[in-house]
């Protein structure tokens, strides 16, 4: 039986659910209240992506944080990492990002950080759902009850010079790049043009950067959803271009042939100009590409894998003080000097560093990166259908020489691995295959999900991206 | 004052301190969602609020009840409750909200709610609205009908322009007028009225406040007598007037310094209003004093007795044709009047008086002690509320010399004197109030609250 579509999900990732009869302003504002009274009080700060009911919903958690006796920096709309650097640079109490970040216009969620604007751990989340749940809210009187202040400006600055620190601005200006831009109408709409233009003196050619109109695509970065950037690299020539999510967290690139990399891929190029400056531990989580083993085996250095998830990665990245971290296959770098997010400006400015650095357009510098394949895909089935797919996988590949049970199961065969793993946000399965060969991968993929289709229904399986 | 129980949802709207046990962000949310769930006529909404520190959370909280049901809101900011109604008239808005607790302290916030006609809710739509609240069965839009957010600030003008075509301004401007704005709305209104019009207002407590009122913010003799009047003479003002927090009540004290009874209010703008028809009716409540019919009866105008509070004269009011009316109010300063849209307005009523001063050429104490005098005493007793229907039948046993009216607990009219009790609609507690033409009326009142008290 397929399970119940998630219209609404009140959990320990926050609160997520389409607009209208299920995400209300009244949980959007009971959950703020709980946020508030976690916090205790204080300075909290607020933005949005683009999406239409992000006022509204701003309004409603402003009213929670403000019958909790918080003070409120509204901060509009902005990329989340920008909110998150704005919420640690200010020594702010915390924030709220009103964004569903890649999920379709009906959605919206509330993205919570703690103070150092960073997401809340498991355990922080665990006591805010408690206090939800537990409706005991601070009340503020009207004595306590404070302001709503205004930020427009601020944030942005902040956040790029944190990230220019970090790259030679000076030669990547004097190169005068041109380069693409697809903002899907989100957050980044204003700012990127404005970080690629102005701060790195590129001559830029955007599509889609009008945060008023409504996602013109597909809302996730993907190759098979980045047609238009593609053909503007094209059009223009561009040496690169570059596509965001609605809340600019996520980067997905171009090369100048208008060939969309695998996400995984650009990390791979990020991890290795890092490594090369710096070496250190590097983390990403379990479907994130080998690739990123070969380069750091090719640094010396160490990766470690977490369960998927942003939060997760962090976490270990803060416990084992990581250069350089990400989420492959979500087109996530995170490089905690700038901020301990996933963040798509640090994405850009290290990879026309490199290209500064190296000579090299993007085709060549990917090139030079290990050639996997791998395909990804879902399964629609119902709750718990994953331990019955997980007990029988063991069986169905005898090959595996090592299991990893951290996040689902991944299977590490001699030559390949494939991963299965429940979605946080889906009543999905999610699948992954990689391996060195084409072939490979692709007898793989069909036999993992002609195994999983015994326990569900197989949809929207889909060749994510071939190298 | 704590939050504790001091919340009321009841047809008159939302009201109570705000924090815990008492108003709070869900209670706003809910009741903003049920008022857009309510609205059926199409177009924005109308918001305003006054100063009180919790208007801030409140109007966040309303703005995206309404706005997530697919309405549109035009929010002017700080402004009086009767620039709201104005604005909703003007703008053919569905409807509006005025976030504010008007007279009551600091601490207390409301929601009143306005139709597309900028009036109160009747009584059956105010039924209505609460039976929606209760069901918490909200119409949200979908994510691309999602509401938007206009702000206006140039609603005081709008409004002031409505009252130029009322009032002959020009000529109005001649008097020397001190005001005590209450830290509230009406200081908002004077000074752009002084600006644009050279007025002459001087104001007292005139600084917007969130927090922490001057005083407690009634408009009643004692508050007159607290800081208005004692000024009035020394910087030579022909009149003092004092306004509530949202300005749509006001007090008098004259250019003698004489703090005078808010029960003043109606009667003096009814002498004004009656003559100048064509309306003949003048709306007030049980409790309001004897005085009214007797200046109703020097214009053969009449007196229309309803029971006390805002509800009552509402659903009268709809009762009547508007040329019938020449005034409708409560012995609170807070009076409408059909030439200003029946819209309770402390400032419009203010224009009144000082008009009726410059039509008459006479100072304002020589108008206020034209009058016959009448004394009236008020007082109160704790209620238990199961014995309230024999003590009123008691009471009009004793009293069968007298002619009973029994619409809101009992009132005797005696000639020349009256007796009201009945059972207060914000506190547990019964009412007691004699009126006397000439003397005290002490011993009918001692008398009756004894009895009250033994009974109750």
């Amino acid at each position: 039986m397929p399970a119940r579509e998630h219209l609404l999900k009140i959990g320990v990732s926050g609160i997520r659910g389409v607009v209208g009869e299920f995400l209300t302003p009244a949980l959007a504002c009971a959950f703020a209240e709980a946020f508030g009274t976690y916090v205790g009080g204080g300075r909290v700060v607020v933005g949005r992506d683009t999406r239409s009911s992000g006022p509204m919903l701003q309004h409603a958690v402003q009213c929670g944080l403000l019958a909790t006796g918080c003070d409120v920096v509204d901060v509009g709309v902005l990329p989340t990492p920008t909110i998150q650097v704005y919420v640690a640079a200010t020594g702010a109490r915390g924030g709220i990002a009103l964004t569903a970040s890649h999920n379709p216009p009906e959605y919206n969620a509330l993205k919570l950080f703690n103070a150092q604007g960073l997401f809340f751990n498991n355990y922080e989340r665990g006591e805010l759902i408690d206090l939800y749940h537990q409706s005991a809210f601070r009340r503020a009187s009207n004595e306590e009850i404070g302001r709503i202040a205004e930020d427009y400006q601020r944030a942005p600055e902040m956040h790029i010079a944190r990230v220019l620190r970090h790259v030679d601005a000076g030669k990547i200006r004097a190169r005068r790049f041109r380069v693409a831009v697809d903002g899907v109408n989100g957050a980044s709409s204003l700012m990127t043009p404005r970080f690629l233009g102005d701060d790195l003196n590129c001559e830029v050619e955007a599509i889609f950067c009008d945060p008023a109109k409504p996602f013109p695509r597909v809302a996730e970065p993907r190759p098979d959803t980045l047609g238009e950037l593609a053909a503007l690299v094209r059009r223009t020539g561009a040496d690169a271009g570059f596509a965001h999510d609605p809340d600019g967290d996520r980067l997905a690139v171009c090369d100048e042939l208008g060939r969309v990399l695998d996400n995984d891929d650009v990390l791979a190029l990020v991890v290795d100009a890092a490594l090369e400056r710096l070496p250190g531990d590097v983390v990403v989580h379990l479907t994130t590409s080998s690739v990123i083993d070969d380069i750091a085996l090719k640094h010396g250095c160490r990766v470690h894998r977490t369960a998927v998830g942003e939060a997760n990665v962090v976490e270990t990245m803060q416990a084992v003080k990581a250069v350089i971290g990400g989420e492959g296959s979500n087109g996530g770098i995170i490089f905690p000097p700038v901020h301990l997010c996933r963040d798509s400006y640090t994405g850009m400015a290290f990879l026309l560093d490199l290209m500064c650095g190296t000579g090299k357009r993007i085709s060549e510098l990917h090139a030079g990166l290990p050639q996997y394949w791998r395909r990804h895909g879902t399964i629609r089935c119902g709750h718990g259908m994953l331990a019955a797919v997980m007990t029988g996988l063991e069986e169905a590949f005898p090959e595996a020489l090592d299991s990893d049970r951290l996040d689902g199961l991944k299977l590490m065969l001699p030559d390949a691995w494939v991963h299965v793993r429940t979605s946080n946000t889906e009543p999905i399965i999610r699948l992954a295959v990689e391996s060195k060969a084409e072939t490979r991968t692709g007898e793989l993929y069909d036999r993992l999900a002609r195994f999983c289709a015994g326990e569900g229904e197989t949809q929207g399986e889909q060749t994510r991206c071939f190298s | 004052m704590r939050a504790e129980r001091s919340l009321r949802i009841s047809h008159v709207g939302l009201r109570g301190v705000v924090g815990a046990g008492g108003l709070t962000a869900s209670h706003v949310l809910d009741f903003a969602s049920a008022f857009a769930t309510f609205l059926q006529t199409p177009g924005p909404v109308i918001l305003g609020r006054d100063p009180r520190a919790s208007g801030v959370m409140i109007r966040e909280g309303v703005v995206a009840a309404l706005n997530a049901c697919g309405r549109d809101v035009v929010d002017l900011g700080v402004v009086s409750t009767p620039v709201i109604q104005h604005t909703i008239r003007r703008q053919d808005a569905a409807g509006g909200l005025s976030i504010g607790a008007s007279h009551n302290a600091a601490e207390w916030n409301a929601l009143k709610f306005f139709g597309s006609r900028g009036t109160y809710l009747s009584t059956a739509e105010a039924g209505e609205l609460l039976d929606i609240y209760h069901l918490k069965k909200f119409d949200f839009a979908g994510w691309d009908r999602i509401g938007s957010l206009k702000l206006e600030p140039g609603a005081i003008d709008s409004y002031l322009d409505e009252l130029g075509e009322a009032y002959d301004l020009a000529a109005l401007r001649r008097f020397k007028v001190l005001v005590d704005c209450c830290n509230g709305t009406s200081a908002l209104i004077l000074r752009r009225m002084n600006q644009r019009f050279d007025f002459g207002f001087i104001l007292i407590n005139e600084q917007i406040e969130g927090v922490s009122f001057a005083h407690e913010p009634s408009t009643t003799r004692r508050m007159v007598a607290l800081q208005l009047a004692p000024l009035v003479v020394p910087v030579g003002a022909d009149a003092g007037f004092l306004f509530d927090v949202d300005s749509d009540r006001v007090a008098i004290a004259t250019e003698r310094g004489q703090a005078v009874s808010e029960e003043m209010v109606l009667p003096l703008l009814a002498d004004y209003l009656l003559p100048r028809g064509p309306g003949k009716l003048v709306i007030a409540n049980l409790s309001s004093t004897a005085l009214l019919d007797e200046v109703a009866g020097w214009h053969g105008g009449k007196v229309v007795r309803v029971p006390v509070g805002r509800q009552a004269a509402i659903d009268a009011l709809s009762c009547y044709r508007p040329e019938q009316i020449a005034a409708a109010g409560e012995g609170t300063g807070a009076v409408m009047m059909p030439r200003f849209r029946f819209v309770y307005d402390g400032i419009a009523s203010m224009l009144a008086v000082l008009s009726m001063m410059l039509e008459r050429g006479a100072k304002l104490s020589e108008i206020v002690g034209g009058y016959p005098a009448y004394s009236i005493l008020k007082g109160e007793v704790p209620l238990v509320s199961q014995q309230v229907p024999a003590l009123l039948a008691s009471l009009r046993a004793r009293y069968s010399d007298g002619r009973a009216t029994v619409t809101d607990g009992l009132r005797i009219d005696w000639p020349g004197r009256w007796l009201h009790v009945r059972v207060s609609q914000t506190e547990p507690l019964v009412r007691i109030i004699c009126e006397q033409r000439g003397a005290e009326p002490r011993a009918l009142f001692d008398a009756l609250v004894e009895q009250v008290r033994s009974l109750a």
